[in-house]
């Protein structure tokens, strides 16, 4: 094979090489975009997951920290001893806030028909807690 | 000693939080009580190179890990003690300072965030029903942010450090009425950096200042520190408790330790809530 031959074949293979790695890149870009777009999906899929609209008590939105500075003082000290207790009776709370069990039932109350928090019966005790929008293991 | 969280935050970046919490963590550990000190600026992370000089090996978990529910709590903490020969537990729990890992922080949801504050509450109480620690102090981001507001909630007393800059002092009054106040949070001022050491400064005089700044800020300020430039100087990786224990920044800041020690549990009741 002559030497004007050789160079001829050593460009074509390099113009395939580029040919082909021009595929492969845009291959890639377009998987990059599908991921991000996914991870868009996502993370929207658990914003929406969280805010279930508020009919007859269901949670709206778990109280973060900014929702909560949103709240009268009164209710947020509630919501603030849940985030700390993690579940807690009426009692439980009142111990906490130095509150009178009632006013504080009445207040966790509030909070369930706000749909910031959820209760439930265990036995003779009610039970008020913040659901976690994404539990995770403990 | 009664066992509490402290976090330390600012209105703006370079106030000198950090230098404040690891010194003041390094303070407790040196005289023998068992602290946790936790990284919670996942913006800018940097006491993984404060210790770069005690953490052996690769980190395998971090504290964002912890967060996002990937491992338990002990994973995500590493006792330093033993490399600066401290008689306490030193125990760190790090940010990951890689940019996917900002990355992915930056981008949480607001549901991620109230699980992210049940999951500091959660550590607090591993550490301090668990794990024998005492103190836990949390360095935050600067400014009102998701991970540094759930850091002052966390916490049992909010530390704010400022600067006599006023802009700083005008961000801190209003961060300490609209935040620290309506989370009911026992909270106090540090001042920091002000004047240069050189400066000969009488007791009126200091007096003067921290009244002034009360009167201001309407919080108690319980210290008020200098501005020592071999402090700013220093190599970020030398931790001034163990290299130099007997530098006045520290003797300032171990009385800063000594007040927080005296600060009476948080009593709701106490608190400015207007109900």
């Amino acid at each position: 094979m002559g030497k004007a031959e050789q160079s001829a074949l050593k460009e074509e293979l390099l113009a395939k090489l580029v040919d082909e790695l021009t595929l492969v890149n845009r291959k890639l870009s377009s998987l990059i975009e599908l991921n991000e777009k996914m991870l868009k999906m996502q993370e929207k899929f658990l914003r929406v997951g969280s805010e279930k609209p508020p009919f007859g008590g269901e949670l709206k939105l778990a109280p973060d920290v900014m929702t909560l500075l949103s709240l009268p003082p009164s209710l947020r000290k509630t919501a603030m001893v849940l985030l700390k207790l993690d579940k807690a009776t009426a009692e439980d709370l009142a111990r906490e806030t130095r509150r009178l069990r009632p006013v504080e039932s009445a207040y966790a109350n509030q909070l369930v028909r706000m749909g910031y928090i959820s209760k439930k019966r265990e036995g003779r005790e009610v039970y008020f807690y913040i659901e976690s929008p994404m539990e995770i293991r403990k | 000693m009664r066992k509490k969280a402290i976090s330390i935050h600012s209105s703006r970046g370079g106030t000198g939080k950090t230098v404040i919490a690891t010194n003041l963590a390094a303070i407790y550990a040196v005289k023998g009580v068992n602290v946790a000190l936790l990284d919670l600026d996942f913006c800018a992370p940097s006491l993984v190179d404060v210790f770069s000089k005690g953490i052996s090996g690769s980190v395998k978990h971090w504290l964002n890990d912890f967060l996002d529910g990937r491992c338990r709590a002990e994973q995500a903490l590493i006792d330093v003690s033993k490399a600066y020969g401290l008689k306490g537990k030193l125990l760190l729990g790090l940010a990951n300072p890689s940019i996917e890992a900002i990355r992915n922080m930056m981008e949480k949801s607001r549901a991620w965030e109230v699980t992210a504050v049940k999951r500091l509450f959660s550590l607090r109480s591993r550490l301090f029903d668990a794990m024998d620690v005492y103190c836990c102090i949390l360095d935050t981001s600067p400014g009102v942010q998701y991970m540094s507001v759930n850091a002052v909630v966390s916490s049992d007393i909010a530390v704010a450090v400022a600067t006599l800059d006023s802009l700083d002092l005008k961000g801190l009054e209003n961060m300490l009425a609209e935040l620290y106040d309506a989370f009911a949070k026992r909270s106090v001022v540090l001042i920091n950096k002000v004047f240069p050491e050189t400066r000969v400064w009488s007791s009126d005089e200091q007096t003067d200042l921290i009244g002034k700044m009360e009167k201001t800020l309407k919080h108690r300020v319980i210290g008020v520190i200098p501005c020592y430039c071999d402090v700013l100087q220093a190599k970020r990786t030398s931790l001034l408790a163990v290299d130099k224990p007997y530098h006045p920044f520290l003797r300032n800041l171990e009385e800063v330790a000594e007040k927080l020690d005296g600060i009476k549990e948080v009593d709701m009741e106490e608190q400015v809530l207007a109900e």
